[in-house]
């Protein structure tokens, strides 16, 4: 199964044409950094910090057709926003973990 | 999409590749798109690029959406800047809050073209319609300015052409709205050369310009032929004339015009088609009606027009109210009419006469109230008054000819077949009506003219025998004889000197009348003063009852009268 969905990514390569490659390069390179500042925002317990990242990893993660992953961040601000940090670890992990996938797959459509 | 509709698009996300993904989706729409990364930016391109629409993330750093709306409302002021707030929010509170600061939609991630593309074509159609709105309101209140500054122009026109009227002198109370000639409503008033005082109250049909057009040349014609002098009806005939040839058919002007006359104490009016007028009686506080007589001005032609006027006695503190129908015409807040009656009451119940006038205007405006506010109404009353109260009459030179020519002389001799076959009359006639009071009494100079013509012809040029017509068998030898004496006639003149002097308060016409006959022995006659000899007396006893004086001269081949006129 597929950690994309590929009847929209499909229409999203279409639409970008050739500036694909770039968006999937802008999203990784994006999504890369904000994951490192969710982990440390997360040390630090700075909740508003943490819900805003995973709020926009949310998103962007859903326009790049990602909707499992972009579930997963929703989780990790939900928790933030319920000012509850002590359960965040697992969904961020598992995030974590989504978002290699994601980023596996993407590079391959892209190349 | 609306064919051919390109819109510059702002989009404002902080997420870059968010952007280029809705970028492109725009761009795809063959839409223009601009960028900015938060808040700040997205104001500061706002200014720089004037995009159509907005596409704004809620949740930016430096400035988040919602502040950037509030700030692009409040500069795009009256422009319609469409913002569609994007959003992965779900709470409704939130999604409330983005409109409330100034969003118009929103959209949700993760994107949809389609509807994307609906909201974008929704919003560029209202901002059509928006556009179109602000145009027809700025061509509206463009229109309302200049037709605003076009009454005035117009009005400063009027008030120019009526300035030189008398309505301040202390003998006349008016109310009269600032604007009342695009009522309909004129209100002249201007002193004759005598000292007499004419006045003139119009009521044109309809509103607005179309109202007012008519008043200028009729106030115009009146100011002018009255301060020459002319008599109510020369003045009203012009105006009737002039009204029916500029005037559309269906408009018109109901008029009262009236002469006071200090110094016979009357008041001789003219009126067409306007509400009675009241005639307050000083002496036994009686009211006495004038009604309409005639059709309003602009109606009939020139021949069918009726100047006749009626008189009435006008002693001192008499007044005559005049008034347009505003005031029995107007409504109060339930809708009913003024009303003749609560007119009259006013009259009735009236314990001192000098406030009539006040109590008039108060009664009105209570009963109209807040509906008052149309200022329809024109009224005026006129009181009699000693003619030193209202002062001498000051003539405005700068007006051209006061009363016509005064000071003038003319020869003009016939010969020939001219004076076999020409009438002069019409001619001579025209020429002495020049002179406005003249003008008055054309009838009996027409007589006298004629008298002294045929004299000078007959008697003189044809040297036939007046004495002939004692009787009626006379009468028709003397035209056989006329006959004859015109065919033999080779040579002959007669020539008219007529001489204008001006005299205070009026003037003096000459007329010498010259043939070249042989003359008669006028001697004897002039002793007995023309007494009427039947059938032969030359008219001469006529002439004398005209003029103030007659005498043959020379031969008694020349003929000389005087006739003197005052201005009333």
């Amino acid at each position: 199964m597929s950690h994309l969905n590929l009847g929209q990514i499909n229409e999203l390569k279409d639409l970008m044409e050739d500036a694909f490659e770039d968006l999937i390069n802008t999203y990784v390179e994006d999504s890369d950094e904000k994951i490192a500042l969710l982990q440390s925002a997360i040390n630090n317990k700075d909740r508003h910090k943490v819900a805003e990242i995973s709020h926009s990893l949310k998103g962007s993660s859903a326009n790049i057709c990602a909707e499992f992953l972009s579930g997963l961040f929703k989780q990790v601000e939900d928790q933030a926003r319920a000012e509850n940090l002590t359960n965040i670890e697992q969904p961020f992990a598992l995030a974590q973990d989504e978002y290699q996938q994601v980023r596996g797959e993407l590079h391959k459509l892209s190349s | 999409m609306d064919a051919g509709s390109s819109l510059k698009i702002l989009i404002a996300d902080d997420n870059k590749s968010d952007r280029m993904i809705l970028s492109a989706i725009v761009k795809k729409m063959g839409h223009e798109v601009c960028e900015a990364a938060d808040g700040l930016e997205a104001v500061a391109q706002f200014k720089q690029a004037l995009p159509d629409i907005i596409l704004l993330d809620v949740i930016m750093p430096n400035m988040d959406g919602q502040a950037a709306a509030l700030e692009i409302k409040s500069l795009a002021g009256e422009d319609m800047i469409p913002i569609i707030f994007l959003t992965s929010l779900q709470d409704a509170n939130e999604l409330a809050k983005c409109l409330d600061s100034g969003g118009d939609d929103f959209l949700t991630k993760p994107y949809n073209k389609i509807i994307l593309q609906a909201k974008i074509n929704a919003f560029s159609r209202m901002r059509k319609m928006h556009h179109i709105l602000q145009r027809q309101r700025d061509l509206i209140r463009e229109n309302n300015e200049y037709m605003v500054h076009e009454q005035e122009v117009a009005k400063a026109v009027y008030d120019n052409v009526t300035h030189a009227g008398c309505l301040h002198l202390p003998n006349l109370k008016y109310l009269l709205s600032p604007f009342s000639v695009f009522n309909g409503d004129v209100l002249l008033a201007a002193r004759k050369p005598s000292g007499s005082m004419h006045i003139l109250l119009g009521d044109f049909t309809g509103h607005g310009l179309p109202a007012a057009i008519g008043a200028m040349p009729l106030a115009e014609i009146f100011y002018g032929m009255t301060a020459k002098g002319f008599a109510m009806e020369d003045i009203l005939r012009e105006i009737n004339i002039k009204l029916k040839n500029i005037l559309p058919i269906g408009y018109f002007c109901c008029v009262c015009m009236v002469n006071l006359s200090f110094r016979k104490e009357e008041i001789e009016v003219w009126m067409g088609g306007l509400p009675d007028f009241y005639l307050y009686r000083y002496d036994d506080k009686r009211i006495d009606k004038v009604v309409s007589t005639h059709l309003p001005l602009g109606v009939l032609s020139s021949q069918a027009f009726d100047g006749n006027t009626q008189k009435y006695s006008f002693r001192k503190n008499d007044k005559l109210y005049m008034w347009s129908d505003g005031i029995v015409e107007s409504r109060n807040d339930q809708g009913d009419l003024f009303g003749e009656e609560r007119l009259q009451d006013i009259f009735n119940n009236n314990v001192d006469d000098t406030v009539l006038f006040d109590e008039i205007v108060k009664t009105v405006n209570e009963f109209t109230g807040e509906r008052g506010k149309d200022d329809d109404t024109t009224l005026l009353e006129v009181r009699m008054v000693e003619e030193s109260e209202v002062g001498e009459v000051s003539i405005d030179l700068s007006s051209g000819m006061v009363s016509g020519p005064m000071d003038w002389n003319m020869r003009y001799t016939l010969r020939g077949d001219t004076l076999k076959t020409f009438n002069p009359m019409p001619l001579m006639l025209s020429i002495l009506s020049d002179v406005p009071y003249l003008k008055g009494f054309s009838g009996q100079l027409y007589t006298l003219m004629a008298e002294l013509f045929s004299n000078a012809f007959e008697h003189g040029v044809l040297a036939l025998n007046s004495g002939l017509k004692q009787d009626a068998k006379g009468f028709a030898e003397y035209y056989s004889q006329r006959e004859i004496a015109i065919k033999e006639l080779k040579e002959g003149t007669v020539s008219f000197e007529f001489d204008h002097k001006p005299i205070p308060g009026g003037g003096r016409l000459m007329i010498m009348v010259t043939d070249s006959g042989k003359g008669f022995d006028y001697k004897c006659r002039q002793d007995k003063n023309f007494v009427n000899q039947g059938y032969s007396g030359r008219g001469i006893p006529l002439i004398l009852s005209i003029c103030d004086n007659l005498e043959y001269v020379g031969n008694g081949n020349q003929v000389r009268v005087d006739l003197s006129w005052t201005a009333d």
